[in-house]
């Protein structure tokens, strides 16, 4: 398939876009601390002494933290083993576990190789929920080969991805996306192959508007009403380094962060112009937890949806937060659900 | 009574000569700014919310068909109301079909929004394209009843005529300015035209060029305070957060190294300037006083 060639070449683009001046890009920055020293400068000004942004970036010890990452080296009916940056790490299942492949499946259907994700009960090695193989694409069509499809991811950087929709999850991907053609918007989630997504089933219903003409945001007087309320999801780490605490957002200042190409507008939520690493907290108010993070990415494919989040109640529309997978599990997401109903805070 | 009975027939006779203006100017109004709404979103049916109610294939035809129908039923009310309308679009026939054809779009119009209220509670009505968003509620439902009623009110009405004397003109004026306020009392779209002219871009989502940014601090107090500390006029990192902008410049304070960093508020004129003074090496420290550096804190 010709589209291959094509695949992932967002990080040779953004390469060469980085060349210039004050482009904010913590993947490819030859200086990333500067990133994470702006909460102390920013301290230093204004004197605040928060705990906030000392915590975010401390190294949380691994007992501390829920979420583990790694590749399935090997599954008993008793303990899953992961190979982690840091190494082995065991994992305690029981009969309360439960397993995503494809679909729901019992942990000893895990395999060998599958990259792995797993939420651990509070304060035990034991597996509540894992997720293998588990993928996600959103973003504008651009063209379209029967059931195959390219899309554009929304920046230069995260590029361009394939997805093959499952001939069984055809109808149920069709009824959410009507328009499979080029120009609309798509989000599915599926099983991370080899080169292209495995579409299994649709994140979130089709918007009626094309991509290049998102609906204008609503008019807003005075100041920002923070907390903001509004639809969190996750994305796929791509070149962020694996077990990344943090979020694209949605709205980082066009004049220090690179005016991105696929830019159509503020999107249908105004939030506050963030800079990489400033800190925001998430709180996830279907499952009542809330974190400090990082801002560490653009969340410019966000920005174009202007769906609800239904897991728990109706959220207002727009899409506040792209976490990174590992924050949307440790703050309490399921990864098949593909969002939960969030509000943002600026954290200082 | 008799006298009551003459006034009482003024105001009626009044209140249904001056449904067929009102009618045509909601009927173009509204096909305006549906095609005003197309061709900036580049898609006919973006936003026009009854066509939901129907299959995915006829959205398209559906829109178009929609405006058509208000532009010619609109353009028929005018057309057939004077008393100049001639030929086949004189008063009569002609002039009872169209004012019966907008009582019938009106009609059809209360039972689709309800459809649509319940199929899509968060969509629009879109019934004057962009001022349309806020979703379908019992107020533009009963505006669609009125209008329906003020259709079947107009049917019958004789030509249109200038008012006979001043009293009557005036009482013309008072139905006229009576209906437009309940019709407003009823639209959601008036109160997102006063959001519109009232609305100024909060600092928080302003885009300020970061020159402008510099200009400004540069003729601040507090650049002119450190500015006999600082290594470099450039700084070596501007970020923004909400309406703040920040830049960072390498300095020394007493020959150690220091980093200056400037605040500065976005706001147009005189904005307000804070500065402070951090070791560079500040922040860049966990918990445990080793050096952080990239990459960010682990799962594992």
């Amino acid at each position: 398939m010709t589209w291959r060639r094509m695949q992932s070449h967002g990080g040779q683009v953004r390469r060469k876009a980085d060349l210039r001046q004050g482009c904010d890009d913590l993947i490819e920055s030859a200086s990333p601390a500067r990133y994470i020293r702006r909460s102390a400068l920013r301290a230093a000004v204004f004197g605040q002494r928060g705990s906030a942004y000392h915590s975010m970036w401390d190294r949380s010890p691994v007992i501390g933290r829920a979420t583990v990452t790694g590749q399935v080296a090997d599954v008993s009916p008793h303990i899953v083993v992961l190979h982690t940056a840091q190494g082995e790490q065991r994992i305690t299942l029981s009969p309360c576990t439960t397993a995503w492949r494809g679909a729901a499946v019992p942990p000893a259907w895990l395999r060998t190789g599958d990259v792995a994700i797993v939420r651990r009960h509070a304060k035990r090695n034991v597996a509540e929920r894992i997720w293998a193989q588990i993928g996600r694409v959103s973003g504008t069509i651009i063209e379209t080969d029967g059931t195959a499809l390219l899309i554009d991811k929304g920046s230069a950087r995260r590029g361009r991805a394939i997805v093959l929709i499952d001939k069984s999850s055809l109808r149920k991907i069709q009824v959410r996306f009507p328009r499979l053609e080029p120009g609309y918007l798509i989000d599915v989630i599926g099983l991370r192959q080899q080169g292209y997504l495995q579409a299994l089933a649709p994140a979130t219903a089709q918007p009626p508007y094309r991509a290049d003409h998102p609906p204008a945001p609503p008019l807003i007087s005075g100041r920002i009403p923070v907390p903001v309320s509004g639809t969190a999801v996750w994305h796929e780490p791509g070149a962020e380094p694996p077990g990344l605490l943090g979020l694209a957002y949605p709205a980082l200042d066009p004049e220090t962060n690179c005016e991105d190409p696929h830019a159509t507008g503020p999107g249908c939520v105004r939030l506050p112009y963030l800079s990489v690493g400033s800190a925001v907290r998430i709180r996830n108010e279907c499952a009542g937890r809330s974190a400090v993070l990082p801002v560490t990415s653009c969340g410019a494919a966000a920005r174009l949806f202007c769906d609800r989040c239904v897991e728990c109640g109706t959220s207002p529309r727009g899409r506040i937060a792209d976490l990174t997978m590992t924050a949307f599990v440790e703050l309490g997401g399921n990864l098949e659900d593909g969002c939960f109903n969030a509000t943002l805070a600026i954290a200082n | 009574m008799h006298v009551l009975g003459t006034a009482g027939g003024n105001v009626l006779g009044a209140s249904r000569e001056v449904q067929i203006p009102l009618l045509a100017a909601l009927l173009i109004g509204g096909c305006a700014a549906k095609a005003r709404r197309a061709l900036s979103a580049r898609s006919i049916e973006a936003g026009i919310g009854p066509t939901a109610v129907f299959p995915l294939r006829l959205h398209r035809p559906v829109a178009i068909a929609l405006c058509a129908g208000e532009l010619a039923l609109g353009g028929g009310l005018l057309l057939t109301a004077g008393p100049l309308a001639a030929g086949p679009l004189s008063a009569g026939p002609a002039a009872h079909a169209i004012r019966s054809a907008t009582a019938l779009l009106f009609g059809t119009a209360v039972g689709a929004l309800h459809e649509l209220r319940a199929r899509q509670p968060d969509a629009g009505c879109g019934c004057f394209g962009d001022l349309s968003d806020t979703p379908v509620s019992w107020r533009v439902m009963t505006r669609s009843a009125l209008l329906c009623a003020a259709a079947i009110a107009a049917i019958g009405v004789p030509p249109l005529h200038r008012p006979a004397s001043a009293g009557q003109a005036l009482t013309m004026l008072a139905v006229a300015a009576t209906e437009l306020v309940v019709i407003a009392i009823l639209s959601p779209e008036v109160g997102e035209i006063m959001v519109r002219l009232g609305h100024s871009e909060p600092c928080e989502v302003r885009r300020v060029p970061v020159s402008r940014t510099l200009a400004a601090l540069h003729g601040s107090a507090p650049w002119r305070h450190y500015q006999h500390h600082l290594l470099a006029t450039d700084p070596i990192d501007v970020w923004r957060e909400e309406c703040w902008q920040y830049a960072a410049f390498p300095g020394t304070v007493d020959g150690r190294r220091v980093e200056v960093v400037f605040a500065v508020y976005l706001e147009p004129r005189h904005p307000q300037v804070r500065a402070g003074i951090a070791d560079p090496g500040a922040g860049a420290r966990s918990r445990d006083d080793s050096a952080a550096a990239f990459p960010l804190p682990v799962s594992n």
